[in-house]
């Protein structure tokens, strides 16, 4: 009840003009990132983010949101037509989609990855609705001590689902806690890491970090081999799928809609992990997985329903306990942390416009792709014939203006272009950069969580041992950490 | 090799930090001191550090770096974003926008003049048009006044 009374409010805040044409144009300029290979919804978010300080908080947030979903949607153009993936959610994709469009059957692979984002992701609001307030009213009672064990148990999830070296993940979220660090301690004034230099009192620039390691690092891996776009389709006709397509697709996007939802939930999970996992249990449960690979339309309707999902399931972690799952949504924590507003339990309480807000234009911004996405595959088609080496310089000056126009201080500019560098280096090494940006946005809840518990308790630290939530936590983070040793020794003497 | 020169870096920066951090101070008479989160941060740094120095099997199986064009591609760009941070207050975003992209799409993508010129002055006009006039965002004016 209360849920449908929440919704009923975030409806009468989305239903205006301006906030109806931010979700539009949000969900076309998501698309259109999804579509475009080599500028992801990170780098797309950090540089239209100084835009939304402008706008009201909830239409800020609601754009971004919109931009999220609506990549989400889009990379499945570029995977179908081109072979290569729009963004990362869109890697399975290429496998059978692109062999459908080899095969002539382009048209029917677009239109079942529409068709299938659109339900997954209505169903999946539908769920985050019901869901969200739940773990809010659960989370509201939180104090330091919780706070903190959750959030390690958020730092440790992500680290349980990183791919590579998990050494290199707990360096990665040491890092983040380190950079975090630098500028004036909140508690007492004092300035850290600093030495002096007024630039850094305010800390290090969260867009100039986002768009350095996530924008610039992304246009020098692809610089490095520019290759030329072969777009499959100059027609693409037959978009809504058969009847027989129809009868393959229905349970994968059931399946892929449950699964990307709560995988979405999982910190470190998110519409990557969820994209896989639903290709490989599409496989796994098919009574021809041979199929799989040569334009199986399963492989399509799975993967790109469960990676849209995911995003109504990632959200929910953030609007209802202030912890982000994965880099986009640790972005928007940051947004609103630069809005002055701090997402957390009691957000639903403090902020009902924003919160339902937001969910309302997740049920409109579904709408709106669908309405979109296949009437405008054409001009999608198009604009995958833009080469990336025209397409890369006007990015680039994308990122200069996104992380100018936050504080317009050119040291901004020497940060992106630090953290560019270091980001590709980083790359080169098999770091994964997922777990840094989390901890970097993080760290100030996760130090003040830390602090305030020291101080509340005359044990000490004792007094994480002391509260049954804390412990419950910290327990299943041990119990990951564990899994997590196992694995890679199992690994390790596979390899032997 | 490089691997391992970044592994010391690590080492180098974790052992910093924590020496940094402890001169702040880490517990006090009120409870934890600033210096206390970055600390425990440093350690875990350091410690992953001499972990990573030693584990051969966490090394990157075989990292490919850009040599000949590639690096020159590579390059290019980190020194058109260089001009531009340095350039921008000085030339505005306009004018130090279109000579990096000019020489960018000179250089990295070796197209024509005619074709690097009109690129240039029209991506340049739509983003300034787009983020300064449509989003109202302030961008850098050089002394003549764009």
């Amino acid at each position: 009840m209360e849920a449908i009374g929440g919704l009923l409010t975030g409806f009468s805040v989305i239903l205006t003009p301006t906030n109806l044409y931010l979700c539009m144009l949000g969900s076309l300029i998501g698309t259109l990132i999804g579509v475009l290979p080599g500028v992801g919804p990170l780098a797309a978010l950090a540089l239209l983010l100084p835009v939304t300080f402008a706008l009201a908080p909830v239409s800020g947030l609601v754009m971004l949101a919109s931009i999220f979903y609506g990549a989400m949607y889009g990379g499945s153009t570029t995977s179908v037509l081109l072979n290569i993936p729009g963004e990362a959610a869109s890697v399975v994709t290429c496998l059978d989609g692109h062999q459908m469009a080899r095969q002539g059957r382009a048209g029917a692979a677009l239109g079942i990855a529409a068709i299938g984002s659109f339900i997954a992701g209505t169903l999946s609001v539908a769920a985050m609705t019901l869901f969200a307030p739940a773990l809010a009213a659960i989370a509201i009672r939180f104090g330091p001590p919780e706070n903190f064990g959750l959030m390690v148990l958020g730092l440790v999830c992500t680290l349980y689902m990183i791919s590579g070296s998990t050494l290199k993940g707990v360096l990665m979220i040491a890092v983040g806690f380190l950079l975090a660090a630098v500028g004036i301690d909140v508690v007492n004034g004092q300035e850290r890491f600093t030495f002096g230099f007024i630039n850094l009192t305010g800390g290090v620039e969260l867009l100039a970090v986002v768009i350095g390691l996530f924008g610039v690092a992304e246009i020098l891996s692809n610089v490095e081999e520019i290759a030329k776009n072969t777009v499959l389709a100059t027609r693409i006709r037959g978009l809504w799928p058969t009847l027989a397509d129809w009868r393959a697709s229905w349970r994968p996007i059931l399946r892929g809609s449950g699964l990307g939802f709560f995988l979405g939930l999982v910190p470190g999970g998110g519409p990557v992990t969820a994209s896989f996992i639903s290709y490989a249990v599409e496989k796994r449960i098919s009574r021809h997985p041979e199929r799989f690979g040569k334009g199986a339309i399963e492989g399509v309707a799975g993967p790109e329903a469960a990676n849209n999902s995911a995003v109504a399931g990632s959200m929910i972690p953030v609007l209802s306990l202030g912890i982000p799952g994965n880099p986009v949504t640790a972005l928007l924590l940051g947004a609103l942390v630069i809005q002055g507003i701090q997402p957390g339990p009691l957000f639903m309480v403090q902020r009902p416009d924003l919160f339902w807000g937001v969910i309302a234009s997740m049920y409109l911004g579904n709408v709106f792709l669908l309405l979109l996405n296949l009437p405008l595959v054409g001009l999608w088609v198009q604009l995958l014939r833009v080469p990336y080496r025209v397409l890369f310089p006007i990015v680039l000056l994308l990122c200069v203006v996104g992380t100018y126009s936050a504080n317009k201080n050119a040291f901004d500019l020497w940060v992106m272009l630090g953290f560019g560098v270091a980001g590709y280096v980083l790359r080169k090494l098999e770091y994964d950069l997922a777990p840094f940006l989390i901890a970097f946005v993080l760290a100030p809840l996760v130090e003040q969580s830390l602090r305030q518990s020291l101080v509340m308790s005359p044990d000490g630290a004792l007094i994480l041992l002391q509260r049954p939530a804390t412990v419950l936590m910290l327990a299943a983070s041990a119990v990951l950490v564990i899994l997590m040793v196992h694995r890679n020794r199992k690994a390790q003497g596979g390899n032997r | 090799m490089f691997e391992r020169a970044v592994n010391v870096f690590w080492i180098a920066l974790g052992v910093a930090t924590a020496a940094y951090s402890y001169t702040i101070g880490l517990i006090g008479v009120s409870g934890p001191e600033s210096g206390l989160f970055p600390f425990i941060a440093a350690l875990i740094v350091t410690g992953a550090g001499i972990a990573l120095f030693g584990s051969a099997r966490s090394r990157a199986a075989a990292p490919v770096y850009p040599r000949g064009a590639a690096l020159g591609r590579v390059l290019g760009v980190v020194g058109g974003l260089a001009f531009m941070a340095v350039g921008i207050p000085w030339l505005g975003f306009a004018v130090a926008g279109g000579i990096t992209m000019m020489i960018l799409l000179r250089t990295v993508e070796h197209a024509r003049w005619w074709e690097s010129v009109a690129l240039s002055v029209a991506s340049v006009a739509v983003v300034s048009w787009l983020f300064g006039h449509v989003l109202g965002m302030a961008l850098p004016r050089g002394p003549w006044g764009w």
